[in-house]
């Protein structure tokens, strides 16, 4: 079976993003990423290697949970301090020409009618090559840093998620006609006023009565990205999201997780094929086994333990910090963190895993597994991934940057491409069309095509409501 | 001394800017704006004529006082459709090295936790050339865009706009010490934990309780625009403003503006010629005088007095559509830019405007001056209102784009050079030392200095 496999490169606005402590590597360059070139040289050789994005994370809040305060997360630098992702594409965008960029953002931060435009534009300054990652938490300490008081959080985060797509599909997709715009310089129409409509949105949360404020952009729609994986959020990535990242440490797991995603892509009345589920894994890899191996014990030795954990601490939402280093995590019996800490262990169900094995585990990769081998061996074993659990490729994230991607691009995506399971060239198009081969609108399955006709789309709400 | 004077480029991510209708000249590349290509070469034709930077206007609303509704601002892509500003900044910081970018936000749209996150990113990117244009609000339909029914009142906008101000300084001064950062791979502390602290606030209507999310930028605080010159707005400036923006048809107009935003700023403690101050201009130049009054008379043709009446009842809340063209222009209150239709009422007593007077004005250029002659005339004149207004530079508006602007490097700032009354290389640098010489920081008496981490 020669199935295809795509790569996303996994990075954010900050130091050592998935692998605490090795910014100190001598040949890390993450603590660059206050500079552009840091981005412009990642961006082209990730086209190099004919990646199918780079995805820029974002958290707008902060580790605090790992002995309730932040000295680790600053001291080691554990995604703060965290810069906006958004206005690293443009500079990425004019140095590439096929590179797609997933940008996220919460809606917790931001108006949908402001956000719309800042979206739009993107995708017209990309010509198309811009992606949305959705997400619907948000730390409480952030929702408070912004003023939204209690009210905003005895809501359905989904409900008001529900609504701010809603929001926003009218915008991108119902507001401009395709034939709004005419630039005919004879008769001194710029728009045709008939064609731009008002979308009239007075929901429960938002009330937008204007029309989008940016003309049509190649996509309309940006690719929808989520990376839910609760049950209702895979209830929301199954109606909205066209690419699904997940982070799951074993085959296991992921083979059910991603069953039970295209479950709900099916439920959702879509193709359950025609979503790209992306599993988090940090690939180390040389020429040789041998050589693989020596770079994975050169990098491990800049681990920070405490670094990870404070990370760990974040995710799973439990203070590692009460616990000694060498203590059985089934110990830890908390309700809110069973889950986590089950699906963690499904890496190796056999095995009696500790705090400091979790820490070392999260300290390169964070949560998603880490293959390290020649090309041939890596190779070998994504396959295997793929075939046997159906995900449709990875969400690579770096242990030394840019060295871990350069790495890819230079011995695995080659043995890749001899497979004939990696792409060899870029699809013309935008990103929509170079994921999934069709157009480079919204398919008509989806719930955001139905805004399409914003009366049609008014007449359905009225009789739902009745 | 004669004084330098400065040049900004006034510009914004939409096709029609100042001067509608000129996006369909044939030379014009107006309707490319929402290309990176564009906005690369502008940054690079501004850099070549030493420009203090770009600054990109933005509104969140649409120009719907006109007849009642968008219809002619949309025919005449009046300031729609329009982009995100912010977006421009990275790529066309990858292509220069000293320009400098002023970024229009309104404070009524993102919270001050986030905003403030932005534009520090935006600093480390620019490595120090942000500025950011404080605006508090002025069409009715962008606060409706944003759920609300009407914009706040005049004068209680700039009640908020200080605490916004009050919270973004805590975060951008306050928060984490300059030697916060270690990145020490020996010992493996990137950032010390004891130099960095929570910005709190609680105040009447922003409520904060974190620490700033980015590192310590060039800047910290970007450099500060402003633009509003009614009397609140000018309070405000005075507190506040590195820089102002303002925009009137004559020197009659402007001069006693500048003298009321210079004496603002005295009367907070500071130097009032610390604050720098551009009008709103456009030029037109040729080789020749004749050579340059033959282009106006050829952009002439495609200005839009219906396109300019849409901007004009945008910018003063006065619905032009229901007024007779030959009639004379009064003054009425409203919530809008009070000082746009001072402009063309009382701004200059020996002058009354028409409504078609108005029009034609505002066609090219909005409510700006146009210089149209060889660099020698547009030099003369740029001198006089230096001389005459006590203003630092100008904000130069397009008529077509970049062309303007590309005449103006070309043309005008070799005249000026040589008349020494511009610079002849760019300071080292950020944008705030380019602009004032000294410190990248802001510095007492200014407000923000207080905010500082001792």
């Amino acid at each position: 079976m020669t199935r295809q496999i795509h790569f996303n490169a996994f990075d954010m606005n900050c130091v050592g993003h998935q692998s605490p402590g090795l910014w100190a590597h001598p040949r890390d360059r993450s603590w660059q990423y206050k500079d552009l070139e840091y981005w412009t040289d990642l961006a082209k050789l990730l086209e190099r290697g004919k990646f199918d994005g780079v995805f820029i994370a974002d958290v707008l809040g902060v580790y605090d949970v790992y002995k309730g305060n932040l000295d680790t997360a600053l001291r080691v630098s554990t995604q703060i301090p965290v810069n906006d992702p958004l206005q690293l594409v443009p500079a990425m965008a004019l140095v590439t020409e096929h590179l797609g960029f997933g940008v996220t953002a919460s809606i917790s931060f931001e108006h949908p009618y402001t956000f719309a435009r800042r979206i739009s534009t993107l995708d017209h300054l990309t010509k198309g090559r811009a992606g949305w990652n959705i997400v619907t938490s948000y730390l409480e300490s952030g929702a408070r840093n912004i003023g939204l008081g209690s009210q905003t959080q005895h809501d359905d985060r989904y409900e008001v998620a529900d609504e701010y797509m809603e929001v926003v599909y009218k915008l991108w997709e119902g507001s401009w006609a395709d034939d709004a715009v005419l630039r005919d310089r004879e008769r001194r129409i710029f728009t045709d006023p008939t064609k731009v409509r008002p979308i009239r949105h007075e929901g429960k949360h938002y009330k937008v009565p204007g029309f989008h404020l940016s003309e049509p952009s190649p996509q309309r729609t940006p690719v929808l990205y989520q990376a839910g994986a609760s049950s209702r959020g895979q209830r929301f990535a199954g109606e909205h999201a066209e690419c699904v990242f997940v982070a799951t440490p074993s085959k296991t797991v992921l083979k059910k997780t991603v069953a039970a995603i295209r479950r709900s892509v099916a439920e959702a009345g879509r193709d359950p094929r025609g979503v790209l589920i992306f599993n988090l894994q940090t690939v180390i890899v040389d020429e040789t086994d041998a050589k693989a191996k020596a770079k994975y014990e050169d990098y491990k030795q800049y681990i920070d333990l405490d670094g990870a954990l404070a990370l760990g601490s974040g995710w799973m939402g439990i203070d590692f910090g009460a616990y000694g280093l060498d203590e059985p995590l089934r110990h830890i019996k908390t309700n809110a963190v069973q889950s986590s800490i089950d699906a963690f262990s499904s890496a190796d169900p056999s095995k009696v895993w500790t705090v400091r094995e979790l820490a070392e585990w999260i300290g390169i990769g964070g949560l998603g597994p880490l293959i390290v081998g020649g090309s041939q061996t890596v190779a070998d074993t994504l396959q295997e991934w793929v075939e046997e659990t159906d995900v449709d490729g990875f969400n690579l994230a770096y242990a030394v940057t840019h060295e871990t991607f350069a790495d890819i691009v230079e011995h695995l995506v080659p043995e890749l491409q001899k497979r004939g399971v990696y792409r060899r060239d870029y699809t013309p198009g935008t990103l929509r069309e170079k994921l999934f081969g069709a157009g480079s609108r919204l398919p008509d399955t989806h719930p955001g095509a139905s805004y399409r006709d914003l009366d049609a789309a008014a007449r359905r709400s009225r009789a739902a409501a009745e | 001394m004669t004084k330098e004077i400065r040049l900004n480029a006034f510009e914004m991510n939409c096709v029609a800017h100042q001067s509608p209708g000129l996006w369909r000249h044939p030379r014009d590349r107006s309707r490319d704006y929402k290309r990176l290509d564009y906005w690369i070469e502008l940054a690079k034709i501004l850099e070549r004529g030493l420009f203090d930077g770009l600054f990109i206007a933005d509104v969140l609303g649409v120009y719907d006082v006109f007849g009642g509704d968008a219809r002619a601002a949309l025919t005449h892509a009046a300031q729609i459709p329009v982009n995100d500003p912010l977006l421009l900044v990275s790529a066309m910081a990858a292509v220069t090295r000293h320009l400098g970018f002023g970024v229009t936000a309104n404070l009524s749209f993102e919270p001050p936790y986030t905003f403030a996150r932005r534009m520090s990113t935006l600093d480390h990117l620019t490595e120090g050339r942000v500025g950011w244009n404080i605006v508090t609000g002025y069409l009715d339909s962008a606060a409706r865009g944003a759920g609300r029914e009407k914009q706040t009142a005049h004068d209680d906008r700039y009640d908020i706009a200080d605490e916004y101000m009050q919270v973004v300084y805590k975060l951008w001064e306050g928060s984490w010490a300059d030697d916060a950062v270690k990145a020490d791979a020996e010992t493996g502390v990137f950032t010390d934990p004891d130099k960095v602290r929570k910005a709190v606030h609680q105040g009447e209507h922003f409520w904060l309780d974190a620490l700033h999310l980015s590192e310590p930028s060039p800047q910290r605080t970007p450099v500060l625009y402003q633009a509003g010159t009614s009397p609140a707005g000018r309070l405000f400036a005075g507190r506040h403003a590195e820089c102002v923006f303002l925009s009137g048809p004559s020197k009659v107009a402007i001069a006693p503006r500048v003298a009321g935003l210079r004496a603002n700023a005295a009367s907070v403690g500071r130097d009032a010629h610390s604050l720098r101050i551009f009008a709103l201009a456009t030029t037109i130049l040729g080789a020749t005088d004749e050579e340059a009054r033959a282009k106006l008379a050829d952009y002439r043709q495609y200005a839009d007095l219906e396109a300019a009446l849409t901007l004009l009842s945008g910018w003063t809340g006065v619905d032009f559509a229901k007024l007779d063209p030959d009639q004379l222009v009064q003054h009425v209150e409203n919530e809008a830019g009070r000082t746009a239709l001072e402009n063309i009422t009382r701004a200059d007593p020996n002058r009354t405007w028409t409504v078609r007077q108005a029009a034609e004005h505002v066609a090219l250029g909005g409510l700006g001056p146009v210089f149209v002659g060889s660099p020698s005339t547009v030099a003369d004149q740029l001198e006089e209102w230096v001389d005459a207004t006590d203003i630092d530079g100008f904000n130069l508006a397009f008529a077509v784009r970049p062309e303007t602007f590309a005449d103006v490097s070309d043309l005008l700032v070799p005249e000026l050079q040589r008349r020494g009354r511009y610079k002849t290389v760019y300071p080292e640098g950020t944008l705030r030392e380019k602009l004032f010489g000294g410190s990248p920081r802001l510095q007492a008496p200014h407000v923000g200095a207080g905010y500082r981490w001792s």
